[in-house]
């Protein structure tokens, strides 16, 4: 940890000095572009983030690592581009150690790349293409790393369900070892088992697909179809020709009576299971025969130096062998600016499991879990940031009763 | 002559000192720099733009009598109103002491902050119809940049100073400041953060001095 924290030390000392403020507009001025009076304009910008997690192993969520302590470092790049009144596109670049922290070689992703259509010339109508995130929900508005208050995603977009994609369950009983609900998971199993789970909802879940959405005075409407569902995993994510057959349908209706509140419900139904997952459902059936289908509620309001954001989601998972899997997820979060620079959030998040039958008796078919999580973060400038984030998590947590982690994240954002 | 007017012409010529008319001024022009790109809202994950159209703000210049003076008995109030996710006006020179309301024009919240060290401040986040209109008093010179914590491409700067001796040039870089007190002064040019020029004037009666920069 002595390099980033070297890196750390340099860039605050450097980035709150007051001649940083003029070095990043005039980057910014630099890296904006404009061409035919105004009409064509285009802009590169960018997060470097420095991350960095002290946790108790296994790791929670959607963290990939053995270790206690992870490095994860971040560089991300948007283009944002207009193309006469009618056109907008975009695309973020990232070069890390993986779509979730985990202590991977860096690589490099296009992760988003869109072109957006407004035939009316408003709001009122636009159509998108490309690979962007979805439209269910509310936090995908935020999930970047300068305006999420916290460092690690809400429960629904974090928290692993016992399902596997790469496999259907073969017994109620399997899938209770895989929920960790039953003792019994075997070494080779476990050893894999992680990697093959996935939340409700992966982070953003940019998935490819195409989306029409419009704003309708007091009113929004925004509907996508994706070649992945909203538990798909990253790596599915550009794999189009899997789910080609098998689009997801989301949408969401949102009502803003004015400025300070936003609330929306959201809806979604897509094949949750890989394509290798096919040879393992129950004979006659067709891997698109078991649904991942969502429901979801979201509310946002904010005023002067306070914001609240709350999201529920209801889903049911469609699982050979057993039939519907439901589970409730959500959370309530709360962000308030005690100075220009200085502000704090808390999140609590639950999930709980509905029931299925296992010789006859119903049995939860996970580990109920609870999130507490506390975020302070203090701006050093207009481009610089820390968060710290402490979780306390009950609940499915690798045989204890509590577990707990330590985030921190150094923005830069120019 | 008509006898009865004489009180009346010895009163004017003893005001005269004091009459604008015997003012001096400045009149003249700045070589201002080119104009920046017009920036991109970025929209990625929200319908906000006004059919992709932003207002843009040519390069102006803004030139003062540096010097101290009286802050004025009355507090100036003076305004920057955000309408179609920009700040207008992008460039607003005020003495110390004014206060400057951010009326907001558009139907989304806006979130004005600043970290200048001349005043920081976070005004959050407030209906277009919130009364009082949010507000601050700008009582430090020095530059104060302020930006909007929800749409990124926001940005204006206020230029705090202790004269109230001072003009905005036009878009072609001409100015005229007029009604300046006697004596010798520094005239400043100020065009952004990295440049400022100036030029030493004697000021005297109704003189008019031509000075252009550079």
């Amino acid at each position: 940890m002595k390099t980033p924290r070297l890196i750390a030390s340099l860039l605050l000392g450097a980035l709150t000095a007051g001649a940083a403020e003029e070095f990043f507009d005039r980057l910014e001025e630099a890296l904006t572009f404009s061409a035919a009076e105004t009409r064509i304009r285009a802009r590169l910008s960018g997060t470097l983030d420095l991350e960095g997690y002290v946790l108790q192993p296994p790791a929670p969520g959607v963290i990939d690592t053995k270790a206690q302590r992870l490095f994860s470092p971040r560089l991300t790049l948007f283009l944002d581009a207009q193309l006469g009144p009618r056109i907008y596109a975009f695309a973020q670049l990232r070069g890390d150690r993986g779509f979730d922290p985990e202590a991977e070689k860096a690589r490099v992703r296009l992760d988003e790349y869109a072109l957006r259509f407004a035939p009316l010339g408003g709001r009122s109508l636009n159509f998108q293409l490309g690979k962007f995130a979805t439209v269910v929900g509310n936090w995908v508005t935020r999930h970047g790393a300068w305006t999420d208050p916290f460092v690690i995603a809400p429960l629904p977009y974090d928290n692993l369900t016992p399902l596997w994609d790469t496999q259907a369950v073969p017994a109620s009983a399997t899938l209770l070892r895989w929920a960790h609900v039953r003792p019994g998971l075997s070494a080779a199993a476990a050893a894999v088992e992680k990697d093959r789970r996935f939340p409700i909802v992966w982070g953003p879940s940019y998935a490819i697909g195409a989306a029409a959405s419009g704003d309708l005075g007091r009113f929004r409407y925004a509907v996508e179809a994706k070649l992945g569902s909203l538990a798909s995993r990253p790596d599915a994510w550009s794999h189009a020709r899997e789910q080609i057959d098998h689009p997801t349908a989301s949408v969401r209706l949102g009502y803003r009576p004015n400025p300070m509140w936003d609330v929306g419900v959201s809806a979604s139904d897509g094949v949750y299971l890989r394509e290798f997952a096919g040879f393992t459902v129950p004979a006659g059936f067709r891997r698109a025969d078991y649904r991942q289908r969502v429901i979801a509620q979201d509310v946002t309001f904010a005023w002067r130096h306070v914001q609240l954001w709350a999201e529920l989601y209801a889903v049911r998972f469609e699982i050979p062998r057993i039939g519907d899997g439901d589970t409730l997820a959500g959370y309530v979060e709360a962000k308030y600016k005690f100075t220009p620079q200085f502000s704090g959030a808390v999140r609590w998040g639950r999930q709980i499991y509905g029931h299925i039958r296992e010789s006859g008796a119903p049995v939860r078919w996970g580990n109920d879990v609870s999130r507490l999580d506390l975020a302070p973060a203090f701006r050093f400038s207009p481009h610089l940031q820390l968060k710290l984030q402490y979780s306390l998590q009950r609940g499915d947590s690798g045989g204890r009763d509590h577990s707990r982690i330590l985030a921190t994240q150094l923005t830069v954002r120019f | 002559m008509n006898l009865r007017s004489l009180p009346f012409m010895a009163l004017a010529a003893a005001l005269l000192p004091f009459c604008p008319l015997r003012a001096a001024s400045i009149e003249g022009s700045v070589v201002l720099p080119k104009a920046r790109a017009t920036p991109v809202v970025n929209q990625r994950y929200e319908i906000v733009a006004k059919a992709g159209v932003l207002s843009t703000n040519p390069p102006v210049a803004i030139v003062y009598l540096e010097g101290s003076f009286p802050r004025p008995a009355k507090q100036p109030v003076v305004q920057i109103v955000q309408k179609e996710l920009a700040f207008s006006p992008s460039l607003l020179p005020v003495q110390v002491g004014t206060k400057v309301e951010f009326p907001n024009f558009d139907d989304t919240f806006h979130n004005i902050f600043s970290f200048s060290p001349a005043k920081r401040f976070d005004l959050g986040r407030y209906r277009p119809d919130e009364k009082p209109v949010p507000s601050q008093v700008f009582d430090e010179a020095g530059l104060v940049t302020l930006r909007c914590d929800i749409h990124e491409h926001m940005r204006a700067l206020i230029f705090v100073l202790n004269t109230p001796h001072f003009v905005i040039t036009d878009a072609a870089g001409v100015f005229r400041l007029s009604g300046l007190p006697d004596g010798r002064y520094t005239l400043k040019a100020w065009i952004n953060s990295k440049t400022t020029m100036e030029r030493v004037v004697e000021l005297k009666g109704a003189a008019t001095l031509r000075v252009d920069f550079p």
